[in-house]
């Protein structure tokens, strides 16, 4: 049909919330809210909401409680399990969601890379009173600028059940291939430190800086692991195995489960083997984009201080071992009987012994395969 | 049209035609408007979110995002893996062999119900088989951890008469014990329905006949609650496949079901495209044998005489 000289062209509506793209986006969207949980953006504005993306149980009164009152703000937290849902949550969250990020150290260079973190002024922080080991964590600098604090770490290593074996048995990986072990050796439902483990069993040190040769023997000496395996547990199942006797040994946890376990009765405790352990470090950032730059900051701050590090220290249901040394002082002074359960009294041998010895990695993502590789492998471990 | 419609109705004669034209608009709206709610309910979060489904296995995840694109790598990568191969043969085995489990099971518990208790008795039973249906499953698979554990219940009694502890929890015993726990009352009830339908004068008539109760229960009762066998059958089938909880608790995801291998692949690195591409193959399957128990039923009922 020919067109009229003085016909005006039809100028269509902008691509309405009905095109393709807009379907998809809406789709993306309702995925998004999946793991974004229904996040009140009003919160996002609000000056007197920080907004805390974090593992769980860290905005708990008796570790906040303080800081809210002081500022008189609500911390409001949006929980995550595991770095890779962490980074979901991040990537998939507008900006500005997000006021301060607690993340495992190892995920820190992508928190930098997504351009979701920004570097902080070491001036603003008492990172001398922190363990001289941990005051120039390398996991927490990047081009020479700093991008987060220490808040807490720990040790993974082999929990055990302590009737079951004696410490002897279990100062070598090695008991797990045992026949003693057959159908005993629950794992922690986490491709990172279950490898972790089983690459230092190999003699590999650093445990996750693996070339090929390396990286094919690991899968050898995992899928040789497998008629011992009794599950693969989430969190929560991993209390209930070693509890009831299921599980009685688990590589890749460490006391932030044994020890509460152990306190309410449960014979169970945990070892750094002679082929060494992991450390999981627990740090904040700012988060880029936040309009509550100070009040984050101060949160920082605040979530160092001595009175603020033993209550995580001692948070009843995840004891941490914490990196300052006036809060140290302060657990010995004020909870000597929690500073010896803790391995953390400063006369006398600590947990900070095993690090000095050398015998603790730092927990790292995989340096020479991709992240999907290693958890293809543990996908296929966990099929055989 | 209308018209037509109402010179085919032979009480419409006798009523105004304003009248009539109002029943028969009323006729047609009347369910169209009381079905709306349903097919809008299905449409918005049915068929949408499934059609969402299948077009995100064509997306790519880049750097923990999830981004529209058109690729088959996630359906090759998953297709051809052998952890979803394993787990989809692991996965069918195990709602084949609860199906026949809860069947061979059901079906004397029902007859029992149906035929042998009092009525008082007979309604309590009911009772306490459509209770644990409203009850959290999720509890109820804590006490059998509770009850089956290494230092459990029943371990605990075994070692006070001498008996060394059984390895109950953890394997495919305790995972049968958990998925009947989920389908075990509702084909218990559904065979408990159709029993108590059957028109009891065959069965008199069968054994006045002379046969045995045997007899009676494979040429009468079987064929007359076929259709509701079928049912039981399917509904376990589909309870057990999809089911997350008995293989994640009871198993330790040893080997992982097609329900765990979802989660895990949008756990790794948020592979939300390749746990489209699991979840479209369970729907496959899950429509095959709904379309097998429909295809055996309507040839039970003798459609097409």
């Amino acid at each position: 049909m020919s067109k009229p000289a003085d016909h005006k062209p039809i100028v269509m509506p902008p691509a309405t919330d009905l095109s393709r793209r807009g379907v998809l986006k809406a789709g993306l969207a309702a995925s998004t809210l999946g793991t974004a949980a229904l996040w009140n953006s009003a919160d996002a504005a609000d000056p007197k909401v920080l907004n805390y993306l974090s593992w769980p149980g860290n905005a708990d009164p008796s570790i906040v409680g303080e800081f809210e009152k002081q500022y008189g703000v609500k911390i409001r937290i949006k929980e995550y399990v595991g770095g890779d849902q962490m980074m979901a949550v991040v990537n998939q969250s507008p900006p500005g969601t997000f006021d301060v990020v607690l993340a495992d150290a190892e995920y820190m260079h992508l928190l930098k890379a997504a351009d979701f973190i920004e570097p902080l002024d070491p001036a603003d922080y008492p990172l001398k009173d922190l363990w001289p080991e941990f005051q120039k964590f390398p996991l927490h600098w990047f081009d020479g600028k700093l991008y987060g604090v220490m808040l807490d770490f720990g040790y993974l290593g082999l929990s055990y059940n302590t009737k079951a074996f004696t410490p002897k048995e279990v100062s070598s990986y090695s008991v797990m291939w045992s026949e003693k072990a057959k159908g005993k050796v629950g794992f922690f439902d986490w491709y990172l430190p279950s490898m972790g483990c089983i690459s230092l069993s190999n003699g590999n040190r650093p445990p996750f800086d693996l070339d090929k040769a390396k990286f094919e023997a690991l899968k050898k000496k995992m899928f040789s692991l497998k008629p011992q395996a009794s599950g693969f547990y989430t969190i929560a199942d991993i209390f209930s195995s070693m509890t009831n006797g299921r599980a009685q040994l688990i590589p890749g946890i460490g006391e932030w489960i044994t020890l509460g376990l152990r306190t309410s009765g449960v014979p169970v405790d945990t070892i750094i083997p002679e082929e060494g352990g992991l450390q999981y470090t627990e740090s904040l950032s700012i988060v880029k984009g936040t309009s509550k730059r100070d009040l984050a900051r101060k949160f920082i701050q605040y979530s160092l201080t001595p009175r603020a590090q033993v209550a995580m220290a001692t948070k009843v249901d995840n004891r941490k071992s914490i990196p300052s040394m006036p809060a140290w002082k302060l657990l010995n002074d004020t909870k000597p009987q929690e500073a010896k359960l803790l391995r953390m009294e400063l006369k006398g041998p600590n947990v900070m012994d095993e690090y000095k010895a050398k015998k603790i990695q730092l927990r790292q993502l995989p340096k020479q395969q991709s992240i999907e590789d290693w958890n293809d492998l543990w996908s296929q471990f966990k099929s055989l | 049209m209308n018209d037509i419609v109402l010179q085919n109705v032979p009480t419409a004669a006798a009523e105004p035609a304003s009248h009539r034209a109002r029943t028969a608009g009323s006729q047609r709206v009347l369910p169209a408007v009381l079905g709306l709610p349903i097919f809008l309910w299905q449409a918005v979060f049915f068929a949408a979110p499934l059609v969402f489904l299948i077009v995100i296995t064509f997306w790519q995840v880049k750097s923990f995002r999830l981004e529209p694109a058109f690729v088959l790598d996630n359906w090759e990568r998953v297709l051809l893996s052998s952890p979803f191969q394993r787990a989809l043969v692991h996965t069918l085995t195990l709602s084949c062999v609860t199906t026949l489990l809860a069947l061979v099971i059901a079906f004397p518990a029902a007859y029992t119900i149906a035929f042998r208790l009092p009525a008082r008795l007979r309604d309590l039973a009911v009772a306490a088989l459509i209770v644990p249906i409203f009850s959290s499953y999720m509890l109820r698979i804590y006490a059998w951890q509770i009850v089956l554990s290494p230092e459990g219940l029943i371990n605990n009694l075994l070692g006070r008469v001498g008996i060394e502890a059984l390895p109950m929890l953890g394997g495919a015993f305790s995972l049968q014990i958990g998925l009947l726990t989920l389908t075990l009352p509702i084909a218990v009830l559904i065979l408990v329905f159709a029993l108590s339908g059957i028109d009891r004068t065959l069965i008199e008539a069968a054994e006045n006949l002379g046969c045995r109760r045997s007899r009676v229960i494979a040429h009468v009762m079987l064929p007359a609650i076929r259709p509701a066998l079928l049912l039981a059958a399917t509904t376990t089938f589909l309870l057990a496949f999809g089911d997350y909880i008995s293989p994640l608790f009871m198993t330790g995801s040893k080997p992982p079901t097609l329900s765990i291998l979802v989660v895990d692949t949008v756990k790794s690195g948020s592979q939300w495209p390749r746990a489209s591409v699991v979840g479209v193959a369970m729907l496959g399957v899950l429509a095959a044998v709904f379309g097998l128990g429909r295809w055996l039923g309507s040839r039970g009922t003798g459609k097409g005489h």
